[in-house]
Parts: structure tokens; sequence; C-alpha cells
């Protein structure tokens, strides 16, 4: 009896060892083939086109208006309560998240803050793409009751009330006109002046550079040791799961790894709510905002607005959000937009088995990936952290 | 994981019936259809599923519910109608005695609906999809009325459906298991799950032999036809690349040459192997001239393989030619 123990022991102490030995084999990285370099290429940072154009927004690229914009980024006098700055949620050294489920200030936000680096590059503002254009965007927050909790009457009286502030704004924009509230034209034209400054200042937050990037570098110039010492082998590994067998590119592409647009990836509702409706709720806001790109507000007086002319909805878009960046990801847990998943680990999880969608469908394919596989994309995902954020201040 | 409920489902339909017959749900109800959960408010359907996340995650039920948790309710229309319709949904604890085979008459007897309603969310237009969620603080049995009013005849059709909060005949436990067991088995082998996970690996193979054909194939085509019309295009802002939205020019003509004036065209395209369409609506702005036209709003939103479809309508006639095009 003892030895027949003994025996069985013997047996499940090899099995054990034999698959645990397996889990972490080595296994040489993949020779990257020509096709596979350019979609490396394609995500790079280097291949970052220029800043597309605002021309809704007269001082988008002016850098005094930048200057104004940080300024009113970081002011919590923009607040009912004297408390709240764009800044408590979008924090630079979180690189502009604040590390919650969702956005607390004086209420609860309805969703997760995403970083805003990068954000200018996105014809759509927010999840569920509710606003076009980072000027339209600003202003949402300060009348929000659970952000800012603030009116634009008081916004732009503080504005006025200060010194340095007004003569800013009259460098800008000109006169304020009658911003009592009587004129409530003259009133939503410095309201959105407002947003535009501050937009300017966001444009400013473009992405650095990672060691995903400087590995695509040394793989582009065939430099072997220098590739080597960049990467592990499981984050060479788990970047060809991204790019291939895990369909990651397919919404998480060029060198932002977003696309911008929306899909549904079945994500479980967030506890309380119902499922979100995302962007089909998110377009007809979209359309119906007067500070959007055909609007009053606009200074484009060729009002080229094509995303917004030529936007659809449908029901693919029901449950659908916007796919976010996932440049410093490994920072900016928790994920998804109610912070339903506490980890990247988690995140993971959720495509691996890609469950139907509770409402409308879900997108993405069940993957299954081993546990050692999933490692092995989180490992990747963790070169996209760069060394530092955009404008530290 | 509809499964569970619609092992439950049949097994309860199946005892159902063969002691009773006639239909149970003469005024439109849920019933089970095949692998669908279906709500008939009278001749109005929709797809019914009700999610338990904090206790079953993603695990879709189609009446009965194991736990006293929050229970979102969710109807996808299969009805177009449904869309514009005022909709009403209440819950009320099981006032009627007659459990499973409560029905619209008696509710209409209840004097007094408003103390056993432990739940009403107030007529709605919802065009999407029509979401509810309540948090059951007890187990029991209950019944949901769905009630929809046609707008232009103040018409109210409506939908009966008792169900159990908590299931009970616990005792049986056992039994049910070989059941699902089978049933599992059986669903297994019909929907060709098990083949799936063998062919999964062939199917993959062949797209990836695709991919190779499409790159080994020629730089991609600018021109299509369909008999007698031929189309191509251009891109004057340079190649299409992913994420910029951009404008084509597009040029129609007869299969002999001749430039197509005056035509009304309509564009549409997708990705077939993603089943998912453009993430804009494009649409022609401008006829140029000599059968050019701009095409504005095009945007892709991903590598790969696309395809468009220029519908042409003149005079004579309409057609369709497909473009396909490889990011
Ligand atoms: C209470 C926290 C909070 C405050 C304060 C706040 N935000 Fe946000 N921000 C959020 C949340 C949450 C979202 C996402 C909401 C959604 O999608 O519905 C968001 C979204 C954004 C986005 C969209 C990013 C993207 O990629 O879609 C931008 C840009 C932004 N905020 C800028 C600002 C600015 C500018 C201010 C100050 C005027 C501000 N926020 C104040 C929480 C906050
Ligand atoms: C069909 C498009 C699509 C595909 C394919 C896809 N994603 Fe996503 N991803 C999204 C969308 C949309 C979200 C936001 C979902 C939400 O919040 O409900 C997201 C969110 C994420 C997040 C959370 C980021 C954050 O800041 O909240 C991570 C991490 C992520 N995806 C990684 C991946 C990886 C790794 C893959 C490949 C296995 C992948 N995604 C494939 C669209 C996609």
């Amino acid at each position: 009896m003892r030895s027949l123990l003994l025996k069985l022991g013997v047996v499940v102490v090899v099995i054990v060892v034999i698959v645990i030995g397996w889990q972490n084999r080595s296994t040489e990285p993949p020779v990257w083939t020509d096709a596979e370099i350019d979609v490396l290429r394609s995500l790079s940072l280097a291949s970052l086109p220029a800043l597309p154009p605002d021309p809704s927004n007269a001082v988008a690229d002016n850098a005094q208006a930048a200057a104004f914009g940080e300024r009113l980024f970081f002011d919590p006098r923009l607040s009912a309560n004297g408390g709240i700055a764009c800044s408590t949620c979008h924090q630079p050294a979180r690189h502009f998240t604040d590390g919650l489920p969702k956005g607390q200030a004086i209420g609860t936000s309805k969703r997760n803050t995403p970083s805003i680096v990068g954000s200018a590059y996105s014809p759509w503002l927010y999840w569920d793409g509710r606003r076009d254009s980072q000027w339209a965007q600003a202003l949402s927050p300060l009348e929000d009751p659970n952000e800012h909790g603030s009116s634009r009457l008081q916004v732009v009286a503080v504005i006025a009330g200060d010194d340095a502030y007004r003569s800013a704004y009259r460098a800008l924009f000109g006169e304020f006109g009658d911003i009592s509230g009587d004129d409530p034209v003259a009133l939503n034209n410095a309201f959105a002046n407002v947003g535009k400054a501050i937009a300017a200042f966001e444009r400013t937050l473009l992405p650095v550079a990672s060691r995903f990037d400087d590995y695509v570098d040394a793989v582009a110039d065939g430099n072997r040791q220098q590739r080597e010492s960049l990467f592990s082998d499981d984050e060479v590994w788990g970047l060809r799961l991204f790019i291939g067998e895990a369909n990651c590119t397919q919404c998480h592409n060029g060198p932002l790894f977003t696309n911008n647009e929306f899909h549904n990836t079945g994500v479980l509702s967030s506890p309380g709510e119902l499922p979100d409706k995302g962007r089909v709720a998110g377009v007809q806001e979209a359309l119906a905002d007067p500070f959007n790109c055909l609007g009053d507000h606009s200074d484009d007086p060729a009002r080229q607005c094509a995303e917004l002319t030529f936007v659809r909805t449908g029901p693919e878009l029901i449950g659908a959000v916007r796919t976010p960046s996932l440049r410093n990801v490994e920072l900016t847990a928790p994920y998804m937009h109610k912070g339903q998943a506490a980890t990247l680990a988690e995140a993971l999880r959720h495509y691996n088995e890609a469950p139907d969608a509770m409402i409308g469908h879900n997108e993405a394919k069940p993957l299954e990936l081993s546990t050692r596989e999933l490692r092995q994309v989180e490992a990747f995902l963790k070169t996209l952290t760069a060394p530092s954020v955009p404008n530290a201040i | 994981m509809i499964m569970e409920t619609t092992a439950f489902r049949l097994f309860l339909s199946f005892v159902v019936s063969a002691f009773f017959s006639g239909a149970v749900f003469a005024h439109g109800g849920v019933v089970q259809e095949d692998d669908l959960c279906v709500i008939k408010v009278n001749y109005l359907r929709a797809h019914f599923k009700i999610y338990q996340p904090r206790v079953s995650g993603h695990e879709q039920f189609c009446e009965d519910l194991p736990a006293a948790s929050e229970s979102v309710f969710v109807m996808e229309y299969q009805h177009d109608a449904l869309k514009g319709m005022p909709i009403d949904f209440r819950i009320i604890r099981d006032v009627t005695g007659k459990g499973r085979f409560a029905r619209m008459e008696d509710i209409e007897q209840i004097d007094d609906l408003g103390s056993a309603t432990v739940f009403y969310q107030e007529a709605v237009i919802e065009p999407n999809v029509f979401t509810v969620l309540h948090e059951f603080s007890e187990e029991g049995e209950f019944i949901g009325i769905v009630s929809a009013t046609q707008p232009d005849t103040s018409k109210v059709y409506a939908a009966v459906f008792p169900f159990e909060v908590g299931f009970t005949g616990v005792g049986y436990w056992p039994f049910f298991i070989v059941v699902l067991l089978l049933l599992q088995l059986q669903y297994l082998v019909m929907s060709g799950r098990l083949r799936r996970w063998t062919k999964g690996r062939w199917s993959r193979a062949a797209s990836s032999l695709l991919f190779c054909a499409l790159l080994i194939a020629p730089a991609a085509p600018v021109s299509a036809e369909d008999g007698e019309l031929r189309v191509s295009y251009s891109t004057p802002a340079g190649p299409p690349e992913i994420n910029r939205i951009h404008s084509w020019i597009l040029h129609l003509e007869s299969a002999d040459g001749v430039p197509l004036e005056n035509a009304t065209i309509e564009v549409a395209g997708g990705m077939p192997e993603h089943d998912h369409g453009l993430p804009t609506q494009p649409r022609v702005t401008k006829e140029l001239g000599n059968g050019d036209y701009r095409l504005d709003g095009m945007r892709f939103h991903m590598r790969g393989y696309w395809e468009i479809t220029v519908t042409v309508v003149t005079a004579e006639g309409s057609s369709v030619v497909l473009i396909p095009l490889h990011l």
C-alpha cells in the first residue's frame, strides 16, 4: 500500500514537473516577415502623421492659447465648489487618468476617465463619441453636475474677473461682449472660446516613445543585438500574438493603438447600471450638440465637417464604445468604459472568452489562448509604457 | 450559456404539454424557439433575455432566475414597429394563484395592481434596444407584463410571462444534471462545436493561404465592372490609409468607354471577413462631368480585405459593381 502511494506520488510529481516545464519552455522568438515588419512600422510612433488640423478652432495651434488653456485645465476656480479642475480626474502623473473605475468629483461620472493624450487625433471624443472636437468636449465637464458642476455664466465670469485671464482672453478672442447672461449668443461665444483655449493645450499632449517604438526601430534597422536587448522572448511572442492570431490590431491599430472607431466587445454592465447603449446614443448627441462642427460657434466658414456629415448609425453600434489607446495601458487601470476590469490580466481573460454581449453583438471572437500566451500578450502591452508623461508639469 | 435554461424550458414544456394541451400564452408571452428566447407582444416579436451580471456574469436566462439579485431584462426587437412604440414594463408578485399559467385576464382581475407591483418602468420609446434593471429583494414567483402601445391607433398589446426567482425543485437536481449532460452532448454534436474545434485550425490555414494569394495578386485593382458598366476610382489625397477620412473620384463608363453622366450612385462597403460595414456613410456629393463623380466621407478603420459596392442607377436601369480593396 505504502509503495503504491509512493509510486502514485512520483507519477504526480513527474506530471507536475512536465506541465510546469512545458508552460515555461523557452522557445526561440519568431523571425519577422516583411509583411509583419510593415505592420510593426505602422504601429510605431515614427508613423504618427502630423496633427490633423481643426479648422473649427481658429486658435487650435496658437501657443498663447495653449498656455492659457493649460492654466484653465489646472484651475479649480472654474468649478462650483472651487475644488475641481480638469486635472482632478485627468492627472498628469497617471497619464491623465485617475485610477478609479469612474471619474469622481462633485459626484460620480458616468464612465471611466480616459487619458487625453493623443485625443487630438480622434474625430470623436468620449467613449460614446458624443462630441466631435476637443473644444466642444471641454465645455461638457464644466457644466456636468457630477464633474465641475459649474455654469457657463460662472466660468466666463471667473475669466473676466481675473486680470491675467482677461488679458489672455482679449489678446486671443477680442472683447467679451455682454456676458451678463442677457445676451445668450455673446455668452455662448465666450464659453466656446474657453473650450478652444483648453483644446489648444490638449493638442500639445502627444504620446512619448516607449520601449516598443525603440524595438521597432531596431527591427527595421536589422539590428539584432539591440533588438534582443530591448525585448524579452515573451514580449516578442506577445507582440506576434497581438498583431497575428489574437487579432488585436483589427481595432487597436495605428501608432496610437486605436482606430478611434466604435466597437461592441461584450463587456459586462457595471454594478447597479443598465448596459451602456454606447455609440447609438452618442451619435445622436453629437448631431444635436450646439457646439458641434456644423454649429454657430465653429470658426470654419466652409464648415468642412466630413466626419459629422458622413456619420453613420445602425444596430452594429448598439453597445459599441470607442477603442481606447493602449499606450501606457499598464499605468491606466482600471480598464474598460466603466472600469469593469481591474487588471490587464482580467481584460485579456475577457477577450479570451469573448462572451455574447448583453446588448448588441460582440465583434470579438473567442481567442482560446493558453495562460502562457495571455501572459505574453500582457508582457507585450507593458512595453507600451513611456518613460515620461508628455509636458510633465 | 443559455443551455441550462434551455434545458429547463425544454423539460418544462415537455412536462406541460404532456398534461395540458392548447396554447398557454394566447395573448403573448415568452417562448423558447430553437435556441432563442422570444417575447411575443401580440404579433410583435423581440429577442428576450435576462442577465444576473453580479452572480452569473454573461449567462443568459429566458424566464426563471436563479437568485434574488440585480437582474437586467433585455428586449432586442425582431419587429421594426416596436422601435417607435412606447413600451412599459411591470413586474408583480404572483398574486393570481395561477403560477405558470397566469394570463392577461388574470392580471386584469387584480384589484390592487399597484401594491403587487415590485417594479414599474413607465412607457418609453426606445429605438434601439429596450432594457430595464430590477434588483429582486426576495425569491418567489413573479409575473412580468410588457405592454406596447400602437401610436396611431392607441391599441395596447401586452405580453405576460410568469417566472420564478430562486429556482425551487432542488430535490430533483441529480435528475436535471443527467438531462443537462445529455442535452449538452447533443448540443455539442448538433451545433458542430466539437467539429469546429478541429476545423478552426483548417480554416485558419485556409484564410492565411487566401491572404497570401491576395498579397501576390496584382496591386489593388482600381477598376471593376458589371457587364455594361465599368467603374474606376482614384484618390486625390494619395493612396487610402486607415483611420483617415478622405475622398474618392469615381469614374463611370460603359464597356465601350463612353462616360456615364447623370447617374445616381450609392456606395456601401465593409469587410466580409469581419462582418461589419464602413465606419462612415459616404455619399457622392458632386458630379464633376466626363463620367467623374466626387465621393466624400470614405474612411477605413482596419487593415485587411474590404469590398466597396457601387450601385449605379440611370434612366436605363441599375447595376451593382463590387470593388475589392486590400489595405
Ligand atoms: C470628474 C472627473 C472629470 C473631470 C473633472 C473632467 N473629466 Fe474629462 N473625462 C472624465 C470622464 C469620466 C470621461 C469619459 C466620459 C465618457 O466617455 O462618457 C472624460 C473624457 C474626457 C475627454 C475625452 C477623451 C477621449 O479620448 O474620448 C477629454 C478630452 C476630457 N475628458 C477633457 C477634460 C477637460 C478639458 C476637463 C476640464 C474642463 C475635464 N475633462 C474634466 C472625467 C473627468
Ligand atoms: C473589435 C475591436 C477590438 C478588438 C479586436 C480588440 N479590442 Fe481591445 N478594446 C476595444 C474596445 C472597443 C475597448 C473598450 C471596451 C469597453 O470599454 O467596453 C477595448 C479595450 C481594451 C483594453 C482596455 C483599455 C482601457 O484603457 O480601458 C485593453 C487592455 C485591450 N482592449 C486590449 C486588447 C487586446 C490585447 C486585444 C487582442 C487580444 C484587443 N484589445 C482586441 C476594441 C477591440
